[in-house]
């Protein structure tokens, strides 16, 4: 029996989070709601197994990333429902930082994307998020590496700083 | 360059903060009515490829915007005949020619596109489409194949999304795919290379790393007479859960790319939810697509 209640509190302490990780990894606002909608609502429908979760933050994140990385599907299904529930409050207009990052992570492979969104926004170590990816500490080395060394080239303030393998660990 | 980065990520997170997602209540009612719906479908029911992950590449507009060419060549007569077959297995057997022909004689000499209007792109079946396609200012054409970078050449580049019915469905099915439809304008006599060069990309990439211990295998498919000359590719993955565990079959994807004169128009089938690439879809799909090219171009 699934507890609305309960999964109520959880989208509502996390679904914050879970929008800001969904725009790092996907580089659009529009899909950022899509996906990560779309991701609370697999969890709704598995939530009688997943409230017993011990991470469910953990788990909404990984479908959050896998539905980023595969583009256009089931997502604009929720364009659809909630455009039907009226039209959308007022969006401040975005900040000229956000925008120029979002655009660089756009070119970045989605691992590199995944990895640097759980560093900066989730304050996660390497360990943590090569537990969550289920891959090596080394392979979460290299792609945050790899991945500022391509936003260093992409976005020229952040050129001139020096770039280490380990600087996260 | 670690507190540098955390400035312009503490950024994007204060702009996503703007943004508002549905309350709970509705995304609940939301999603058991798409479960319900899900049920009703027995095609679905019995399909269980969930999930599998494809990136899509980064394929930008080249900064260069040279004037562009008329297409060149008569284009190819439609085939008639369409296989249906689901998984596609058979390999290629041969390459098309490359160059960009030159028009042939009898024919009235094509304008030049400068711009990709609405009517380059085909209209879909109205009672299999699910949604209108709507055009978007993503920039990927086609998936990732091992980082390779196909921007070389590209003059101009216009991409809408499709999500369609495999068969007419009463309103609220769940899709059975979708697609990326993209046309690019590529500078005199560079479209047949960026064609070879996706075909090298294909097999310069047999497989590929596309998430946490998936492993994705691409190949060339024999594409069909299509266009000046066509490429087709699948994508194949074992199938994971919304959980990333393993699940029973792979998911496939395909990919065709025509090209008519400077025009490439590519469609990248993108399946939905538990869905892979119908082959037959794809072909069909592939014709409109192609017939509405030649439409445009020959004005």
């Amino acid at each position: 029996m699934r507890d609305a209640a309960s999964f109520d509190e959880f989208y509502r302490s996390t679904s914050r989070r879970m929008l800001r990780y969904g725009y790092a990894v996907a580089g659009d606002h529009t899909e950022a709601q899509d996906l990560v909608q779309e991701a609370f609502a697999r969890a709704w429908r598995q939530w009688g197994k997943l409230a017993a979760h011990p991470a469910p933050e953990a788990w909404l994140r990984l479908v959050v990333a896998r539905l980023a990385t595969d583009r256009w599907r089931r997502l604009t299904g929720w364009r659809v429902a909630l455009s039907r529930t009226g039209p959308p409050g007022p969006v401040p207009p975005p900040s000229e930082d956000g925008v120029l990052l979002a655009a660089a992570l756009r070119q970045l492979p989605a691992a590199q994307r995944q990895a640097l969104a759980l560093h900066y926004l989730f304050d996660m170590s390497v360990e943590d998020i090569a537990r969550e990816a289920g891959v090596p500490t080394g392979t979460v080395k290299s792609w945050l590496s790899r991945g500022r060394t391509r936003l260093a080239a992409l976005l020229p303030d952040l050129a001139d700083e020096k770039l280490e393998a380990n600087d996260v660990a | 360059m670690s507190r540098e980065l955390s400035d312009l990520y503490r950024s994007l997170a204060d702009d996503a903060d703007g943004r508002h997602l549905a309350v709970p209540e509705v995304l609940r009612r939301r999603a058991d009515r798409r479960a319900r719906v899900r049920l009703a479908g027995t095609a679905l029911a019995a399909a269980v490829l969930v999930g599998g992950v494809v990136t899509g590449t980064q394929l930008a507009l080249s900064s260069e915007r040279g004037p562009v060419a008329p297409p060149g060549g008569t284009p190819s007569p439609s085939p008639s005949v369409t296989e249906a077959v689901p998984t596609p297995s058979t390999a290629p057997t041969s390459v098309p020619p490359t160059g960009t022909p030159a028009s042939s004689a009898g024919s009235a000499p094509p304008r030049t596109p400068t711009s990709i209007p609405d009517r380059a792109f085909f209209t879909p079946p109205a009672e299999t489409t699910v949604m209108p396609p709507f055009f978007t200012e993503r920039p990927e054409v086609l998936p990732e194949l091992c980082g390779a970078r196909l921007d070389d050449g590209v003059a101009q580049r216009r991409t809408r999304a499709l999500t369609y019915h495999l068969q007419p469905r009463p309103e609220g099915y769940v899709p059975d795919g979708s697609y990326r439809h993209t046309i690019t304008i590529h500078r005199a006599g560079r479209a047949d290379d960026w064609m070879a060069d996706l075909r090298q990309a294909v097999r310069d990439c047999p497989e590929q790393e596309v998430g946490s211990g998936t492993v994705s295998r691409q190949r060339l498919l024999s594409s069909g007479d299509h266009g000046d000359e066509s490429v087709l590719f699948e994508l194949r993955w074992p199938t994971r859960d919304d959980a990333g565990n393993a699940a029973a079959g792979e998911t496939v994807r395909l990919v065709r790319a025509i090209r008519v004169g400077d025009v490439v128009t590519v469609l990248w089938e993108q399946g939905w939810e538990s869905t892979s690439s119908d082959r037959s879809h794809v072909d069909d799909y592939s014709r409109r697509a192609q017939r509405a090219v030649e439409r445009w171009l020959e004005g």
